[in-house]
Formats: C-alpha cells, sequence, structure tokens
C-alpha cells in the first residue's frame, strides 16, 4: 500500500513530522529500547523535566499502580541544566531534530533563569512549562492559580525566544480559564494535562503507599477527564493543544485529536510497553488510510458541539 | 557513542513451558525465550506480563531463579499474592508470556573467591540460585543460610542442600532448623573461618544484620534489592532506594548493592 496520507502537523510556531512524543518523565535517552531510527521516527522527543541545580527527588515509595493507572510522587530528580546540556542534549541532538525541553522550577526567577539560559541552544525547539507537578511544593501552585500561572508565563517569556508549551494542571474546576490565561500570558501552546493529585493508602500496614503521602494519577483511568478538558478548551480558547493521559494505543490518541488536540503525548504506557509511540504513529496513519483521509489536519477537533 | 548499545535489553515473547506449585501459593515458572536467556546472568531479572486489557497496568520484576542458555528457558519464583500473580498462577503452557530484559547489574564474584556464604529469607532465595549454581561450577565453597516463616517455606532447600558446604535454616515457629536469626549461624562460622563474599535478599533485617557483621569481619557483601517497579528499564526513576551516594535506581544502577552502600531509614 502507498502511503500517501500526511501526518504532520502544526501547532502554533512548531511543525511536527507526526502528533506522538513521549510525555515527560517517562522517557530517557540513556535507558530507551528505540534505536536511533526509531526515536526519529518520533514527532518530537521529550526528556524529563530539568531543573537548574541538581535535585535528589523525593523518598520512595515513589510509585504505586491503582486500578488501571498509577500513582508517582517521583518529585523530579534533575542532574541540573549543565548536565543536561553537556550529557544529555548531545544525545537528543542525535535522535530526533524536534527537541522540547520541559523545565522545573521553585519560583518565578527559577524558571526564568533556566529558560534563559537555554534560549542560545539552537538544537531546542521548544520549552514545556512544567506548571503542576504535583510533588514538588510550590509547583501545584503555578497551575491552579490564574494569576500565577499568568505572571510566571509572562516573565519568562521575556527571558526566551523560543516557543512556550504551559503544561496545565487538571486539579482545578474550569480548564478552560487556565488555558486562556496561559494564553494571554504569551504562551503558544499547551499541554493537556499534567497528573490528577492522588492518594493510596495501605489499610493493612496503615501507611501511606507514596514515600510523599500524595502523588500524581496517570494512566488509562483518567483518559476521559483529559479527553473532556481537549474538548472543553477546543471549542472555547484558539490555542493549540498537545493532548495527555492515558493513552496506550492508536484509538486513544484518534480519540484526543478529534477532541481537538493536534499533538499527543504518551506517558505511563512507556512503561509496560516501549514500543508504543512507534505502534501509535502506525495505528494512526493505518486509521487515516481506511477512513479516507489525505491528512491528519482532516481530523483534528471534528468533534463539535 | 556513549549509548550501552549491548547491553540494551530485549522486549519479547516467551511461552509458558511450565507453571508447577510448590506448596502453599508458591509457584515456578519455567519460560521459553532464548533471547533473554543466552544473554541473562545471575542476579539479573525480567519484566513480566501475562495480561491483557491493561490490567493490572504494569509488568512485574522477576529475578532470573534458573538460567539455561542450551534449552533457551530460565525460570522464576513466585507467590500468588496479587492481581498479577493470580494471573500467572492460573496459566498454562503454551500461554503467551510478554517480556522485557535481562534487566539489572547481576552479582559480582570477585576473582580468587574460594568461599561465599549466601544468606536468604523465603523467596529472597530465587535471585540467589544462579549465583549459588554459578559459584558451585567455579569451585567456590557454599554456606547457605535459609531463613523463613515455616519449614515448608524454606524454598529449594534439598537442592541447596546437595551442592552447599554447611546450610543453616531458622523459621520464626521452629519448625524446621532453630528459632531466631540465621545471621547468628553466619557469626559462628565467621569467628572460625573467613568467608570471601556474603550474598544476601529478602530481608532488610538480615541486611542490617549482615552489615553489623561486616564492620566485625570485614568481608564483601552484596544485597539484591526489592522495590515496586514501573518500567524496569530505568526511565520513570521510579524505583530508587536510598544510598551513601544518594538515591539509586534498583532496576538499573542495581538490584545488586554493596552491602554498605545501602541506607535503612528505620
Amino acid at each position: 500500500m502507498t502511503k500517501e496520507v500526511s501526518l504532520e502537523v502544526d501547532l502554533g510556531p512548531l511543525h511536527l513530522k507526526n502528533p506522538i512524543m513521549p510525555a515527560s518523565g517517562t522517557f530517557d535517552i540513556r535507558c530507551t529500547l528505540l534505536n536511533q531510527k526509531e526515536l526519529n521516527r518520533l514527532g518530537a522527543i521529550l526528556p524529563k523535566s530539568i531543573a537548574f541545580q541538581e535535585r535528589e527527588g523525593n523518598p520512595g515509595p515513589r510509585i504505586c499502580e491503582t486500578d488501571c493507572g498509577l500513582l508517582n510522587a517521583v518529585g523530579v530528580p534533575s542532574k541540573g541544566v549543565e548536565y543536561f546540556i553537556k550529557e544529555e542534549l548531545p544525545l537528543l541532538k542525535k535522535a530526533n531534530n524536534t527537541i522540547i525541553v520541559s523545565l522545573m522550577g521553585n519560583s518565578i526567577p527559577d524558571f526564568c533563569n533556566l529558560a534563559g539560559y537555554l534560549n542560545e541552544n539552537k538544537e531546542i525547539s521548544a520549552l514545556e512549562i512544567n506548571l503542576s507537578c504535583p510533588n514538588l511544593n510550590n509547583g501545584i501552585l503555578f497551575g491552579v492559580n490564574q494569576d500565577k500561572l499568568y505572571e510566571l508565563i509572562f516573565n519568562i517569556k521575556k527571558n526566551t525566544s523560543k516557543p512556550i508549551i504551559a503544561k496545565l494542571s487538571p486539579n482545578v474546576s474550569d480548564i478552560r480559564e487556565m488555558a486562556l490565561t496561559a494564553k494571554n500570558a504569551g504562551a503558544q501552546i499547551i499541554t493537556v494535562a499534567n497528573t490528577l493529585m492522588g492518594m493510596a493508602i495501605d489499610v493493612d500496614k496503615q501507611v501511606f503507599r507514596l514515600g510523599n503521602t500524595m502523588g500524581g494519577l496517570s494512566g488509562p483511568a483518567i483518559r476521559p477527564i483529559v479527553v473532556r478538558m481537549i474538548w472543553e478548551i477546543a471549542q472555547s480558547v484558539d490555542i493549540p493543544i498537545i493532548g495527555v493521559g492515558g493513552v496506550y494505543c492508536a484509538e486513544n490518541a484518534i480519540e484526543m485529536l478529534l477532541a481537538g488536540a493536534s499533538a499527543v503525548q504518551i506517558g505511563s504506557a512507556n512503561f509496560f510497553n516501549p514500543h508504543v509511540m512507534l505502534e501509535v504513529i502506525e495505528g494512526i496513519e493505518k486509521y487515516l488510510i481506511k477512513k479516507k483521509y489525505n491528512s491528519i489536519q482532516d481530523i483534528i477537533g471534528l468533534m463539535k458541539n | 557513542m556513549k549509548i550501552e548499545n549491548i547491553n540494551i535489553p530485549l522486549m519479547i515473547s516467551g511461552n509458558l513451558i511450565e507453571n508447577i506449585n510448590l506448596n502453599d501459593n508458591y509457584y515456578r515458572m519455567r519460560i521459553k525465550a532464548p533471547q533473554i536467556a543466552r544473554k541473562a546472568k545471575p542476579g539479573q531479572f525480567v519484566m513480566l506480563s501475562m495480561w491483557k486489557n491493561k490490567d493490572p497496568f504494569l509488568k512485574r520484576p522477576f529475578s532470573f531463579y534458573g538460567i539455561e542458555s542450551d534449552s533457551g528457558t530460565f525460570d522464576i519464583l513466585y507467590k500468588e499474592i496479587g492481581k498479577g500473580t493470580q494471573i500467572m498462577a492460573k496459566s498454562k503452557a503454551g500461554d503467551l508470556v510478554e517480556l522485557i530484559g535481562p534487566l539489572g547489574n547481576g552479582f559480582k564474584i570477585p576473582e580468587n573467591t574460594n568461599n561465599i556464604a549466601v544468606v536468604a529469607r523465603g523467596i529472597g532465595i530465587a535471585a540467589l540460585m544462579p549465583l549459588i549454581l554459578e559459584s558451585k561450577k567455579r569451585g567456590i565453597a557454599i554456606y547457605a543460610f535459609l531463613s523463613a516463616q515455616t519449614g515448608n517455606l524454606l524454598l529449594c532447600s534439598n537442592e541447596i542442600n546437595s551442592i552447599s558446604e554447611k546450610v543453616f535454616y531458622t523459621t520464626d515457629d521452629g519448625s524446621k532448623g532453630a528459632k531466631g536469626m540465621v545471621t547468628n549461624f553466619l557469626q559462628n562460622v565467621l569467628k572460625e573461618e573467613v568467608i570471601d563474599v556474603v550474598y544476601v535478599c529478602g530481608s532488610k533485617r538480615l541486611t542490617k544484620h549482615i552489615r553489623n557483621l561486616q564492620r566485625k569481619y570485614n568481608f564483601l557483601a552484596f544485597v539484591s534489592l526489592e522495590e515496586h517497579m514501573a518500567c524496569g528499564i530505568g526511565a520513570c526513576k521510579g524505583c530508587v532506594h536510598k544510598t551513601n551516594d544518594g538515591y539509586k535506581r534498583v532496576c538499573k544502577e542495581g538490584p545488586i548493592f554493596p552491602v554498605e552502600e545501602v541506607i535503612f531509614d528505620d
């Protein structure tokens, strides 16, 4: 069968050869089962959030499997930005020509320093701002407070010329307001969404199952919530969306595209199937051919009110 | 290039050859997966799933309990305890097994090792078995110190009996061997002779005792650690354990660590 279908997507200033990329924190270039050729097939590559200074992360247990999902309280361990540029970026550069770097900070100056530091690196295509890591003292604050969110994105923009992707927290009452705020502050793209805050208790030992007490829920359990959020935003805010949450097959990714996402990240599914991203790319292509579309653009946001 | 090509683990399907109930809810499973069996080393592990519909969500880690590179098979020992192992317990020869492996660093047996002690609690013996067999092959004398809740949970004791110099048992209920700490027997041996390397698996408490004995008698000691894992390949940073050098991933930097490096909080 000749492949005539285009998987290319545009997200504002970002052009991707296909919509599939890893979700931050679920992929490590230094321990992937994918070879160079396979890594190059991804729409983009996105390593775990980096911090300016080295940080250890949370005490264990850091993960806890739940029904159809996974709670994590890893807490963004990072070897710092200098290590990232020296050791990790060269490997990423060889693997894929679209590199999105996820940034983590404890304060506005922290984020701004990091964004400024990375601005001269031509290999980096865009910055994703981790507004909502539930495992950090102040992390969730930016994601759930409109004023803080605006202030953060607005200030980061002053320190970088790279496209800004705001990764929103789903732990809010109206995700549309957060999307609009991110846009008004200067974000060109949004990622919907980070993990949902959760908790699990061992009733036998009567202890919390996570070392950090609370953690972020990911996996198939949260997907319908994310699909709804993508759709809600797509109906009301004019900004390109990257969908993420519980995708483990092409059908799941297509659901997000139909709801209005222009790209899709794959997270915890990488843990049980390190080849899942490639399978999803192939599956989307087959779907488009079967449904006789010429381009993936034809299905993005197809579902209207 | 700095990528570790040679040691990239494989993601493949294997075939279940047999699944035997040893006693109570303990099972031994033999899996045919030649590409993994030929690369596997004592102390390493595989991530395994035989469930559909993402329920449970993750694969499970299992140490190699037996490695047969000639027949392309390996064995794992497991206890039926939760959703995943319940499905495993019901599985039959011919069933498909999804695997990622071999994973982890594996045991080191230093050159010129004359004798070793293996210290295991319950199913912890599984991770030590290939090491015991490899040591036997190299002509190294083996002292085994096995502990369990009850006598019938002293797994593989016949096999270990037949290849070890000496075997010491303790059970919590005294149903086989003595009551009390199996490391007391190790201490008695250490008073009499030099043990080159001690390997331990299956109990934090035993590992802490080994560390105390190590301070006194100065031997090499390694522990095989167990943690909940999501990916098994180092990507998720979920399975860390505290060490003198910060948090380390049990799946990647481990599961085998020098005993003196590991920090136990409680």
